[in-house]
Formats: structure tokens, C-alpha cells, sequence
């Protein structure tokens, strides 16, 4: 409030610090490619996005409450075939079997959140665990092979005409805004932060931790449900491949956007952000010429890079 | 100030021919917030054991800390059989030959008893420079360790977390004999021991001695240490009171040099509040921790204080009514609005207006990242929530403020994140945390601790306006000047067992030691 005009002129270069680094990269690939600022780029972006999107909010909440949750990738591809199966098999319209496979994901959270707070198991294990047991599921229900679904599930991830983006784009969009204002201003909000800050004095203060990280983790299953229906849309099938190694990109976009994997602190819109700058990267860096294997060290070193910043930040306060 | 205490600075134990002591204190001091040891001065003969009392927070856990390199001093120096001694480290003491065994266990309960025997670098089956682990002569080697402290039966492959608390302590103190160490400290060596197992201790201490060991020898248990002990020192408020022969000391004389020349305390103008109605009423309240059912009272308006060495189960109680712990047996009830509520949770002892000021405030209080507003408001967010949990800020804003100005909390602001503040502005947030909700019992366990003495003066009068204002207080404290000043009443826990209760106008700090040292015999 007393700050001098300068040092707030830091502080607010410093708290949109990502949010700065996602323009300069986008202004980097401008310069370097005369393709990059373009509509198609654009809309091929944000239309691949959605799926990550929201499995890193689900994993942004986790990391904040101080657990973790390596299965949403499986999990993804678990409940992409389930909607497959209720629609191919049992010839279910899409709601219904959109509704079912979030449900399935949320179940997998339920076992997650179950085993990990209330049986004390460690989460990290609990949810490795089921990073394998969902995807062999997701091999059971489609039966390894992928499932056609076509245009029945495409609507959701096609642009809508005059708007050029999905519905499944505004839907993750839209997840991003409820989960920001979820965490920011809501009772619950506070006490996943509170959990991840000091499980003990959260006790102490009758918050249930063990109640607040299994409905975290449950959300976080529905959200990778919920991805896995976009990510059916996005293909026009169900594939049981679909997914692997996302709990680690999720994390990485949460970590980009300032989460603390020691939990008690991140913001869903970084995570956003972080999801953004991850993508344009690989976009950006593909329409440049680089080769996969050098696109992967860049992305790595540009995690690393984000905590570097990140502690530098903190330390300064 | 007594006369014995004029001894205390030509503190001569055993008048043995002029060999320097086996370890020699001179000068140290230590503050953390408050002042921990003052100008002590100690000299320890080899082969001779001398024992080190005081109240809590008198200083001597501190100063076996100082010893073996756990803390530095601020000033002071140490010497070592005549050489000056600097440690900075355990592996630094435990060069030089000094071993510490603790009061909270050092072991590792995942690794065997013979690899715990084996973890200072200076075991005799790791010779110097050599990594690598020779099993069959770490397994002699434990076996001999284990057999000495009495132990014959353990096998030293076994797994350290199976082993019973007493039979860890003996572990302990095995590993710190094995060291081969000359000088031996032993901070609390016998709370969980049995008294065969204690006794059987006292004579390896006793042959250790015999073969020119020095050992300092901290413990509640006055009449072990009286027994054990060849010089005894007392510590009051850091400072070093009496030094003497124990053949010339008796438990009586050890408790009026803890307590002090003000052993009557200074008592406030405040009238007896036998006719208050109850507030809280706790009967016959079990835990694993405190296996004697405790029944006592709490009146409205009242301040009543538990007195209680360090580990006596005061915590415990307090974590026990406010159902942090869970409770093998009894009845917590509160009285709300007329009618008696039964407590069974920590959310519905909340919600019966009861809040818990915990004594480590850096693991069971604050949340250290987050801002004074948070802090304040975590309890109570119903509070500041419209409809479906949906937080307003301006409420939030207006709520803080008022309790912020109320406390006189200092702070830039009500989003400085509470690491920042100091530990005084902590404590306040931390009540008023509690007052947020409308808390009418406030249960505070060491509620100054961790701040200076102008922080914990205002505290003290921030509880007693508390009070006037109607709320009850359960407070915990290791000063018994603090709760002489504070408390309406008393009560006094010895060894998890509650012994005796004191009202207002019988407070004498001697009594009440003796009734905190009664169980320990």
C-alpha cells in the first residue's frame, strides 16, 4: 500500500511474471516464423488444448491440498472408453455417456482418495497404482483396439462456426474461471490450501484434512473423466492409448504456473497459462524445424527453468 | 537470595587432586527469544557423576544440548580435560569423546538395533575411514552393547520401531556407552524405564564412573538423582543456583532452590469463583497417553491454570478435551446456552464455542505461507460465507480489522503472510483466531511461549481482559510466576496422573513443585 511507485512496478512484473513469459514466447515463434501468428495456428492450439487443461486443473487442486495424482492419464483413457463402450455397445446417446464415463473417473478418485486419506496409504503410491490398473481397464472396455465413434462425439470438439473454438474449448475455459474463483473465494477453497499449508493446524482449526484431499482427489478423477471425453471428441474415437505420460505434463503446467508441489500454494489460472505455454511451445517449435528429440529438451529445461523463477520470487518477498 | 546459592560460583565438586575436570563451563550464555542460560559456570570431575535439576525452561536440556554441539553459546566457553573444546556437531562431540543421550529418542525405527548401535561414525565396528558395514562384527558388537545395559534377549537384527519406549531408551544409552566416550551425558535417561531397569542403569552409570567416565546426569526424578549422583547442581531461570555434594542435599532443599526465594507468589486482588457456574466439566477423561481417568472443572469467567513438568500429559489433556486425540474412556461436557452439550470432536467443540492455542505454534498453529487474515479466519469461515460457501471479502476485511485493532496485532496490512510477523503478533493472531469464532473456552497451552517479555506481559493482560469480559480460560504453563499472575486456580499433573489442586489464595511455588515432582519418585 506504501510501496514507492518503482517497487510496485516489480511486484507487478513479478506477480505476472508466466503470464509475461507466455507473450514473449509467443512473440519469439512470431518473429521466427511467418506462419506462427495466425488464425490456423491459433485455432489448431486452442482446440488441442482443452483436455489438458482440465486435467491440470484437477491436479493443480491435488498438489495445492499436498497430495498428488499420477493416474489422471490412465484414468483419461479409462473413462474415454467407457463412453465409447455405453455408446457403441449399449448405443447410449452422448449425455448419458459422457455422464457415466465422469462418473467413472470420479470413482477412480473416490478409490484414490479413500485409500490414500482415510486407509493413510501414501498417496503417491495409491495413485501409481492406479495409473496402471486404470489403464489395463481402459485395454478391457475397448478390448485394445480403438473404438470409432465419429461424428456423434465430434460436436463437442469442432469450432463453432462464427466463433472459431469449440465447446469443449469454452467448457475447460469456463472450468478454469470456477476452479480460480472454487479456490480463491470459497469456504472449500480455503480449506484445501489450509490442508496443503499445515495439515495439523488445519486439524486444529476442525477442518478434516483426510475429507478435504479425498474430495480433491475425486475431483480431480471427474476432471480426467471429463478429459477423457474431450479427448474422444477431439479424436472421433476412443483410444485406449490416449493419455500417457498427461500426469506428468499436468504437472508440469501446474508447476509453470506457480503450484508448489509442497502443497498450500497455486493458482488454477497459471496452471492455465502454464498449459498455454507448454502448447505454443510445441507448436511453436515443431513450425520452426526443430526435431522432436531437441523439442523435449527445450520443454524440459524451460520446466526447470519456471521453478528456478519461481523460488527466485519467493525468496525475494 | 539463600545462602547456599553463594556456593553456586565457586562451584568446586569433588575436591580431587588438581587434574583438570573432566569438561569445565565458564561464562555460557544462550538466548533464543528470552534469555536460556546465564553466565553458567560447572565444573565435572572425571569419574564422577553429577546430576543437573530444575524446573522447566530452567536451562538444562540446553545446556546438555551446548555440550555435545546440538547449540552453540553466545558467550562462554567449554573445556575438555584442560583443552579448550568448541564442538559444532554431534560427529564434532563425539570425536572428542562426549555422548549425548536424549530425551527425544535419536533412533531410526525402520533400521535394526545393531544399525543404530552403529550410526555414530565413531563405532567400533566402522573403524575410521571405512564406509562399509563388517556384518558379522556389527552383530558381536550389538550383542555386547545389548548385553550390558540388559538386554540379552533382544537380537540385534530386529527392527528398533518393535522394541517398547523403555527398552528404546536402553538402546540408547547402549549406544552411547559404546562410543567409548569419556564424558556422558544423559538428558531424562529414565523417564520410561522401570524402576529395575532404572536401577540396573544407575549401576552401569556408577561402573562407567569407577573406569574415570564423567557423567552429567539431567533428571525430574529428585530422589535418583540424590541416589545416583555424586555432586548435584541446580538451574533456576538459567542460571546456576547451588553446587554441592549431594550427601548434603535433601529433596526439600533441591525443590526450594528450583522454586526460588519468592516461593510465595504474588497473588492478584481477585475473589474466589467457587460460585460461578460450570463451564466445562471433564470427567474421568482417558487416552492412551493419559491412562488415569482426570476429572476436574472449568467455572465461567474463570482462569485455571495446569501446572506439570515438560511431558506430565499437560498437552495431552488439552488435545484431549478439545478431541484432537482420541479418548479411551470419560465425559467432556460444555455448558451452551443453558443446556449441557457432550463433546465428542474437535468441529463440535468448536462449534460449542471452545478454541485450542497449541504450544509448538510453528506445526500446530499458523499456516506460515499464508497472510494474518487467513490465519485469523480459517476456524471460522462460515462466518465470512454467504450462500453456498461463497466467501465475501468485505466481511472477511472488517472482521480482521476489528479483531486486528482489538489484539493490537501489528502488521503492514491483513494479507502479510504470518511468517513475517513476529512471535508476539502470532500469539494475538492465534487468539484471535479463536475470538473470530466467538470462542467463550479458550484452552492455551503455553500461551507465551516463543515471546519476549514485554509480548507475554501484554498477553498476560490481553487473557485477564479476556477473562473480565466473560470468556473462561484453560491455560498450560511451564512458569508457575505466569500462572501465579494469571490463574484463579490450579491444578497440578505429575507423570499423567492429576495430584492436587490449588486455589488462588494457597499458591506457593514450593507446594506446587513438590506436587509436579510427587509422581516421578
Amino acid at each position: 500500500m506504501t510501496a514507492k511507485p518503482t517497487a510496485r512496478i516489480v511486484r507487478l512484473f513479478e506477480d505476472n511474471l508466466i503470464f509475461l513469459s507466455l507473450i514473449g514466447i509467443v512473440a519469439f515463434f512470431g518473429l521466427a516464423s511467418d506462419r506462427f501468428l495466425s488464425l490456423t495456428t491459433l485455432s489448431t492450439l486452442l482446440n488441442q488444448l482443452p483436455a489438458l487443461t482440465v486435467v491440470a486443473i484437477g491436479m493443480t487442486l491435488v498438489l495445492i491440498s499436498g497430495a498428488i495424482d499420477l493416474s489422471v492419464g490412465s484414468v483419461l483413457a479409462l473413462c474415454a472408453g467407457v463412453v465409447g463402450g455405453c455408446m457403441t455397445l449399449f448405443g447410449m446417446p452422448l449425455p448419458l455417456a459422457a455422464g457415466i464415463g465422469i462418473l467413472a473417473g470420479a470413482l477412480a478418485g473416490l478409490a484414490n482418495g479413500s485409500l490414500g486419506a482415510y486407509l493413510r496409504l501414501p498417496i503417491f503410491i495409491v495413485t501409481l497404482g492406479m495409473l496402471e490398473v486404470a489403464r489395463g481397464l481402459a485395454y478391457l472396455v475397448t478390448d485394445s483396439q480403438t473404438v470409432y465413434l465419429g461424428a456423434r462425439v465430434q460436436s463437442f470438439a469442432v469450432p463453432i462456426w462464427g466463433i472459431g473454438v469449440s465447446a469443449s474449448f469454452l467448457t475447460a475455459l469456463a472450468l478454469v474461471i470456477a476452479f480460480e474463483y472454487l479456490l480463491r473465494s470459497t469456504v472449500f477453497g480455503r480449506q484445501i490450501v489450509a490442508v496443503g499449508s499445515n495439515e495439523s493446524a488445519a486439524e486444529v482449526s476442525g477442518i478434516d484434512p483426510k475429507r478435504v484431499r479425498c474430495t480433491v482427489l475425486v475431483i480431480s478423477g471427474a476432471l480426467a473423466g471429463l478429459g477423457g471425453l474431450m479427448n474422444a471428441s477431439y479424436l472421433g474415437s476412443a483410444d485406449p492409448n490416449a493419455g500417457v505420460g498427461m500426469e506428468l505434463s499436468a504437472i508440469a503446467a501446474a508447476v509453470i504456473g506457480g503450484t508448489s508441489l509442497m502443497g498450500g500454494r497455486g493458482s488454477v489460472v497459471g496452471a492455465f497459462i502454464g498449459v498455454l505455454i507448454v502448447s505454443v511451445l510445441q507448436i511453436g517449435l515443431a513450425q520452426i524445424g526443430i526435431t522432436e528429440p531437441t523439442k523435449r529438451v527445450i520443454t524440459g529445461a524451460v520446466i526447470i527453468l519456471a521453478v528456478i523463477l519461481d523460488r527466485w520470487r519467493a525468496d525475494s518477498r | 537470595m539463600p545462602q547456599s546459592a553463594t556456593t553456586a560460583n565457586a562451584a568446586e565438586p569433588g575436591s580431587r587432586e588438581r587434574k583438570p575436570p573432566a569438561i569445565a563451563a565458564r561464562g555460557i550464555c544462550k538466548s533464543f527469544a528470552t534469555q536460556v542460560l546465564r553466565n553458567v559456570d560447572l565444573r565435572i570431575a572425571a569419574g564422577s557423576i553429577h546430576g543437573l535439576v530444575g524446573e522447566n525452561g530452567a536451562g538444562k536440556s540446553t545446556l546438555a544440548k551446548i555440550m555435545v554441539g546440538l547449540e552453540q553459546p553466545d558467550s562462554g566457553s567449554l573445556s575438555l580435560a584442560g583443552a579448550a573444546y568448541q564442538p559444532r556437531s554431534t560427529s564434532e562431540s563425539l570425536k572428542a569423546g562426549v555422548a549425548l543421550c536424549t530425551q527425544e529418542l535419536s533412533l531410526i525405527d525402520d533400521l535394526s538395533i545393531a544399525d543404530n548401535l552403529l550410526l555414530p561414525a565413531s563405532s567400533a565396528a566402522r573403524p575410521r575411514g571405512r564406509a562399509r558395514i563388517r556384518r558379522k562384527l556389527a552383530h558381536q558388537y550389538a550383542m555386547q552393547s545389548l548385553a550390558r545395559v540388559g538386554l540379552e534377549h533382544a537380537s540385534p537384527a530386529m527392527r528398533v520401531g518393535r522394541l517398547s519406549l523403555a527398552e528404546k531408551q536402553l538402546v540408547e544409552v547402549a549406544r552411547a556407552l559404546a562410543t567409548g566416550a569419556a564424558l556422558l551425558v544423559l538428558d531424562e535417561p529414565t523417564s520410561a524405564l522401570t524402576a529395575p531397569q532404572a536401577d540396573r542403569l544407575h549401576e552401569i552409570l556408577r561402573e562407567q564412573a569407577n573406569a574415570g567416565v564423567a557423567v552429567i546426569y539431567v533428571s525430574h526424578r529428585l530422589g535418583d538423582v540424590l541416589e545416583v549422583c555424586d555432586h548435584i547442581s541446580v538451574l533456576r531461570d538459567g542460571e546456576v543456583r547451588l553446587t554441592s555434594s549431594s550427601d548434603e542435599l535433601s529433596e526439600a532443599i533441591l525443590i526450594r532452590e528450583m522454586a526460588g526465594v519468592d516461593a510465595d507468589l504474588e497473588a492478584s486482588e481477585r475473589n474466589a469463583v467457587a460460585a460461578l457456574p460450570v463451564h466445562l466439566s471433564v470427567q474421568e477423561l482417558r487416552t492412551a497417553e493419559l491412562p488415569h481417568p482426570i476429572s476436574f472443572e472449568c467455572r465461567w469467567g474463570e482462569i485455571l491454570g495446569i501446572a506439570g513438568l515438560a511431558g506430565s500429559g499437560r498437552t495431552e489433556l488439552l488435545r484431549a478435551i478439545f478431541g484432537l486425540d482420541k479418548r479411551l474412556g470419560g465425559v467432556v461436557r460444555l455448558h451452551v446456552d443453558g443446556t449441557w452439550v457432550e463433546l465428542h470432536s474437535t468441529r463440535q467443540a468448536i462449534r460449542g464455542g471452545v478454541g485450542l492455542v497449541a504450544e509448538d505454534r510453528a506445526s500446530d498453529g499458523v499456516f506460515r505461507d499464508q497472510g494474518l487474515a487467513f490465519n485469523v479466519t480459517v476456524a471460522g469461515l462460515r462466518r465470512i460465507a454467504g450462500r453456498v460457501g461463497r466467501l465475501i471479502r468485505s466481511r472477511e476485511t472488517s472482521a480482521v480489522g476489528a479483531l486486528v485493532r482489538e489484539l493490537r496485532v501489528k502488521s503492514d496490512g491483513i494479507d502479510q503472510p504470518m511468517r513475517t510477523l513476529s512471535g508476539g503478533n502470532q500469539q494475538r493472531a492465534m487468539l484471535g483466531r479463536w475470538l473470530h469464532c466467538d470462542a467463550k473456552l479458550l484452552l492455551l497451552d503455553e500461551p507465551t511461549r516463543g515471546v519476549d517479555v514485554a509480548a507475554k506481559l501484554a498477553i498476560h493482560e490481553e487473557l485477564v481482559r479476556l477473562r473480565d469480559a466473560g470468556r473462561s480460560i484453560v491455560a498450560v504453563s511451564s512458569e508457575l510466576d505466569e500462572l501465579a499472575s494469571l490463574c484463579d486456580r490450579i491444578i497440578v499433573l505429575s507423570n499423567r496422573k492429576l495430584v492436587r489442586e490449588f486455589q488462588r489464595s494457597e499458591l506457593h511455588q514450593e507446594d506446587i513443585l513438590a506436587a509436579a515432582f510427587s509422581e516421578y519418585a
